[in-house]
């Protein structure tokens, strides 16, 4: 296949590729000083991605963190391409990690390629992990991270519904699994949700990526965590979501204590204005006025009055 | 209506249990605007249960605010009727039963109906009174007490969030909806703070007053609020409010001000957080305004009670609207974190001062009296652009994918609104120093007549000597 060169801005560039059966992905760095790199491309049948990652000067640790990759079975190609090491010595050593443990026998010896040191591995998209190259000349190191993608839109707090409800459990990815599968935690083991089996009980909706269980009919025994599974070629991605069922008597409680506080508060308030006005009506037969004999001339306004209250303010402060 | 001068047989007293009214109006107030929007909390919940969209489900929060703004006419009726007491513990009563009831609901429907439109309407029978009884119990500190009980709003919504969060989080929707219903109970305790004001009768003064007036043997409160409701429902059909020069004024400067008015603190979260600010901090923002414009609200009312500014209210209140719209147009291009804080604070004061003096410089148009029957009338037109700013807004950013957008216009807006209010006062008040001095001129002369022949010369005298007088004034 003819490789493309491209000649770019940024420090270092990592392309991605993808095929139908066999995908090869190859992570080309660059470590460099200068900001000038190059990289190399293999254009495929299905459109090239290209992830940009610009690198500072003198950085000798990089991280690449790429996710689909545990998607489906492939065989995964990781490229560090080092350049411009000072001195241009002709070979350059250096080794594979996983995990942060040395890989065996990946010891490698490559010999310079016009002014690059290409190192290769290939490894299964089972076999995912941290992956490093480490070159012994300069202890550049470059890191592949494969992560796994997480569900979105966690749930951290349970969700509380009551018996005799319904309630719908939610479970979102960014890409679309295979499949979805629901599971209940029965002490510490885990129960395939059938639908058909009981259908008046649960209801699986798949819509692509978004999965969404709706139990009917709750019960207290309903109550407990639900693992919502998605499944893919590897290995399945899974999140929990806690579900608390109440019975009605729960919530009422406390309302009937704000009630009675209500209550409370209302008959006092109406009763000690019955016993004040009774204390001002014994106290006072001949009452005067109570409010002071000046009145106010609050106006009945006219078709186009303010009238007189401007002024009466402005009279009486 | 009767044209001439009537005395109101009481002076409001202007404390004393004044004060416990102010506290019970800062409860009902801030039921009324913070309640509808507290509930967003339990949206997502509710989206998922019934299986709707977020906008079906956001209906029951606006049509909670419309019916409360719409509701206005029927609570003047029933206020002008029996009192504001009975009328805040019905809504109270109203508004608990709508959530007991909605949590039990089966259908978004059941939503809609419970919680907007018998919610809605218990707190506009919660709104309306409040305002008009503070009305009735002050008027040299009126605009302390209005600003103290509007405060009630931004405190009521800062308590609301996290207890609504709380209830959520143990209770979920249906258990918060119950627990709710027992919390708006507290709406009653207010009503039964508000005691009706006993009217002790003054010196009878002989004046040109119809007969029903002149009855002031044992008045009180409820037997002016019946002759006035024979009054206010000629009043409320005739619609005449409507040729008060001031009101139409009023009327057509908040309007426009409204619509601008809410959509920036609507999308003040999405804002930030379309510059890059953490979910949390935008919501800090929020609490921020909340606390800004809780100090602002009895702040401004201070300032508005005091000899300089209360003579001028209707100034300040454009002054004020014209302040948050320029805090619009200028402060939203403060970049940054800090600069959206600034301007989130600057906003809160503004909206403060605003929401202060809406109801004060409507009593101060009007009158105390007639407060009551006009705020029904207002809120109820009030109620279209407070229902169609935010998502007309929304449609324009849906529309221009930018929230400067919203800035400039709803500020522009402001601006507008409260450069027209100052103008068309300013005119307003021009029309009635003229026309004042034009009937004090008529009132001299008519009284000269009446009195007894041996006084005669003397008024003519005086009479002479007015007009004189008149004719150096228009020089």
């Amino acid at each position: 296949m003819p490789r493309l060169a491209r000649t770019q801005q940024s420090c270092w560039d990592a392309p991605l590729f993808s095929m139908a059966n066999v995908i090869h992905i190859i992570f080309l760095l660059l470590y460099c000083d200068t900001i000038h790199s190059e990289t190399t491309s293999l254009p495929e049948l299905n459109p090239v991605i290209t992830i940009r990652k610009d690198l500072s000067r003198g950085q000798s640790h990089v991280k690449v963190i790429e996710e689909p990759a545990v998607l489906s079975p492939q065989t995964i190609e990781l490229l560090c391409n080092l350049s411009d090491i000072p001195n241009n010595p002709p070979s350059v050593t250096g080794y594979w990690t996983k995990d942060g443990q040395e890989i065996e026998n990946s010891k490698e010896t490559v010999n310079r390629n016009n002014d690059q040191y290409i190192f290769k591995k290939t490894i299964q998209a089972a076999d995912v992990g941290n992956y490093s190259c480490v070159f012994r000349e300069n202890d550049a190191q470059v890191t592949f991270v494969f992560d796994v993608p997480v569900m979105k839109d966690k749930r951290d707090k349970p969700i509380v519904s009551y018996t005799g409800d319904t309630v719908a459990l939610k479970c979102t990815l960014k890409h679309i699994p295979k499949t979805w599968s629901w599971y209940k935690v029965n002490n510490t083991e885990k129960d395939l949700i059938n639908v058909t089996a009981s259908p008046l009980k649960y209801n699986i909706i798949i819509h692509k990526n978004v999965t969404k269980l709706s139990v009917l009919n709750l019960t207290e025994a309903d109550a407990g965590v639900y693992i919502c599974s998605a499944e893919f070629d590897i290995k399945p991605i899974e999140s929990q979501v806690e579900l608390r069922v109440l019975s009605f008597l729960e919530p009422l409680k406390p309302f009937l204590v704000i009630v009675v506080e209500v209550i409370v508060l209302v008959t006092l308030i109406l009763v000690w204005e019955k016993c004040k006005t009774r204390q001002d009506h014994n106290t006072a037969t001949t009452e005067n006025d109570v409010y002071p004999e000046q009145t106010s001339k609050l106006t009945h306004s006219d078709s186009n009055g303010m009238e007189t209250t401007t002024r009466q303010r402005k009279l009486e402060q | 209506m009767p044209s001439d001068v009537t005395d109101l047989v009481y002076t409001p007293p202007d404390g004393g249990w004044g004060w416990v009214v102010v506290v019970a109006s800062f409860i009902s107030i801030g039921f009324a605007f913070s309640f509808p929007k507290s509930l967003t909390i339990y949206f997502k919940e509710i989206q998922e249960h019934f299986i709707i969209s977020y906008s079906e489900i956001a209906w029951v929060s606006s049509i909670m605010m419309a019916t409360t703004y719409a509701g206005g006419p029927v609570s003047s009726v029933l206020v002008n009727r029996y009192g504001s007491r009975a009328v805040v513990i019905i809504g109270g009563l109203m508004v608990s039963a709508a959530m007991i009831t909605a949590s039990f609901a089966t259908s978004v429907m059941h939503l809609f109906i419970c919680v907007g439109v018998i919610g809605g309407f218990g707190l506009a029978f919660n709104l309306q009174p409040s305002l008009t009884i503070t009305a009735k119990y002050f008027f040299v500190k009126r605009p302390i007490a209005n600003g103290l009980a509007m405060a009630g709003s931004p405190v009521l919504l800062s308590v609301l969030a996290p207890l609504n969060q709380f209830l959520f989080d143990n209770f979920g929707w249906r258990g918060s909806f119950l627990i709710l219903g027992g919390v708006l109970l507290h709406c009653c305790v207010a009503g039964s703070l508000m005691r009706p004001i006993k009217i002790k009768p003054a010196v009878k003064k002989p004046t040109h007053q119809s007969v029903t007036e002149v009855d002031v043997t044992h008045q009180t409160a409820e037997t002016i609020n019946r002759q006035g409701c024979v009054e206010k429902v000629n009043r409320f059909i005739d619609l005449s409010i409507f040729k008060h020069r001031g009101f139409l004024i009023y009327l057509v400067g908040n309007v426009v001000m409204l619509f601008g008015f809410f959509a920036p603190i609507v999308f003040l979260v999405p804002y930030a957080e379309q510059h890059g600010i953490d979910e949390h901090d935008a919501v800090l923002l929020l609490s921020i305004f909340s606390l800004a414009d809780t100090v602002a609200c009895p702040g401004t009312g201070f300032i508005a009670s005091t000899g300089w500014i209360r003579p001028n209210i209707q100034y300040f209140f454009s002054f004020a609207v014209a302040c948050n719209g320029v805090c619009h147009l200028t402060c939203s291009l403060l970049s940054g974190y800090v600069g959206l804080v600034v301007y989130t604070i600057i906003f809160g004061l503004t909206c403060g001062m605003v929401g202060a003096l809406k109801f004060e410089v409507l009593m101060d148009l009007v009158g105390a009296h007639q407060f009551s029957s006009t705020v029904g009338l207002v809120t109820v037109i009030e109620c279209i652009p407070v229902l169609l700013g935010p998502p007309i807004f929304g449609l324009l950013v849906d529309i221009f994918k930018d929230y400067k957008f919203i800035h400039f216009t709803s500020g522009g807006m402001l601006l507008t609104s409260g450069v027209f209010l100052f103008i068309m006062n300013y005119y307003n008040y021009r029309q009635l120093e003229n026309k004042e001095k034009a009937s004090k001129k008529e009132l001299q002369i008519s009284s000269a007549n009446e009195l007894p022949a041996r006084e005669e010369a003397n008024d003519k005298e005086a009479a002479v000597n007015m007009r004189s007088e008149e004719a150096t004034y228009s020089t």
